[in-house]
């Protein structure tokens, strides 16, 4: 049959993602583009933010659904495995989309841009309270920043345990960084639960 | 022993095939895609029209990052001809050739993720996909962070 050409025999790579989160134009995508080995790709995912579960005619006008776009990239780490970044929506009224994306994720880089820290908040919040290794990282514009680091843990109110650094978005090698800053953190929530 | 079950899932179909994609008792012609009603003509079709308005039917193995491939046709198990499926679950059979993530099915077809995974949890359990969620089960291993970091470190 010349159908189709023959599987690798190894099978497909085991995927690990990481994810980047943050407010509206902070840089997510910018971050994924960077490191990615392939264009970002977007996709749509549709939230019902209301009568989550309902499946009703009688129930969709009390529904309000809301169109969610995600960008993602992906880094081929070796033969069998590859990393994807996918970049989310930082906004609270998401946080249903969150635990679907971060079920499984080695960690999180939040990306915070330092004249609007509010934006950010949210998802600090969120790994924070979910127990996901993250870490928070400064995209500096332009390479300056308006805070200092410690003015914006701060802030954040983070820990001291969650690290922060500075980065720029647009130089693999800084984006490639902050991502290695992230999988330290996943590396010593790991360490514990080893099993063998 | 051929080899030929390594890794491997269950040939077994996954999950309930859905009426649309089983095989007719009699020869007739399958029912074809979902949906499919004259209503949908007047505007572009809403994203669940496609799933026949099943927004509940995910199965939650099926994440993001999973790998889809396309599954080696077995002569012994029947399956509906790849023409009587529905356009995007054609092109979702083509991308799968390639082991291909979700979220890039959902991409590149412009189909809502929630979309993607009910019309890939279909074709898998219509016996054209394979779903390969054993392999995400355990990725956070201390060994699987360092190889990632160590794949990390050879970018520059």
């Amino acid at each position: 049959m010349d159908f189709a050409r023959s599987p690798d025999p190894a099978g497909p790579p085991i995927p690990v993602k990481i994810i980047v989160a943050g407010g509206f134009g902070v840089g997510k995508t910018t971050t994924v583009g960077s490191i990615s080995e392939i264009a970002p790709l977007t996709t749509e995912a549709e939230m019902t933010e209301a009568a989550i579960g309902v499946d009703h005619p009688r129930t969709a006008s009390l529904k309000t659904t809301t169109t969610v776009a995600m960008d993602f990239g992906c880094v081929t780490i070796d033969r069998s495995l590859k990393l994807y970044l996918f970049g989310t929506p930082g906004q609270d009224r998401f946080g249903f989309m969150w635990d679907h994306m971060v079920n499984g994720a080695l960690g999180a880089l939040v990306v915070v841009d330092s004249s609007r820290m509010d934006d950010c908040f949210q998802a600090v919040d969120y790994f924070e309270r979910a127990g996901i290794p993250f870490a928070v990282a400064v995209n500096a514009f332009h390479g300056r920043l308006e805070y200092d680091l410690a003015e914006v843990r701060w802030a954040l109110a983070v820990n001291d345990r969650v690290p922060i650094v500075t980065f720029d978005a647009r130089q693999r090698t800084s984006v490639r960084d902050a991502l290695l800053v992230v999988l330290e953190q996943a590396l010593v929530r790991a360490e514990p639960t080893r099993t063998f | 022993m051929s080899g030929e079950r390594h890794g491997r899932p269950d040939p077994e179909p996954i999950g309930r095939i859905p009426p649309y994609l089983r095989l007719p008792p009699a020869g007739a012609p399958p029912a074809g895609t979902p949906g499919r009603e004259p209503a949908e003509r007047s505007a572009a079709p809403r994203p669940f029209v496609l799933t026949a308005g099943r927004v509940n039917a995910i199965d939650p193995e099926i994440d993001v990052e999973t790998q889809v491939t396309l599954r080696p046709h077995d002569p012994r198990v029947g399956r509906v001809p790849v023409a009587s499926l529905g356009p995007e679950m054609q092109a979702m059979v083509a991308m799968c050739r390639e082991p291909t993530s979700v979220a890039e099915i959902s991409a590149r077809l412009r189909l809502h993720l929630g979309v993607t995974k009910i019309l890939v949890a279909d074709l898998r359990a219509a016996g054209y996909l394979d779903v390969h969620v054993a392999d995400t089960l355990n990725p956070l291993s201390y060994d699987t962070i360092l190889r990632v970091m160590h794949g990390l470190r050879a970018i520059s």
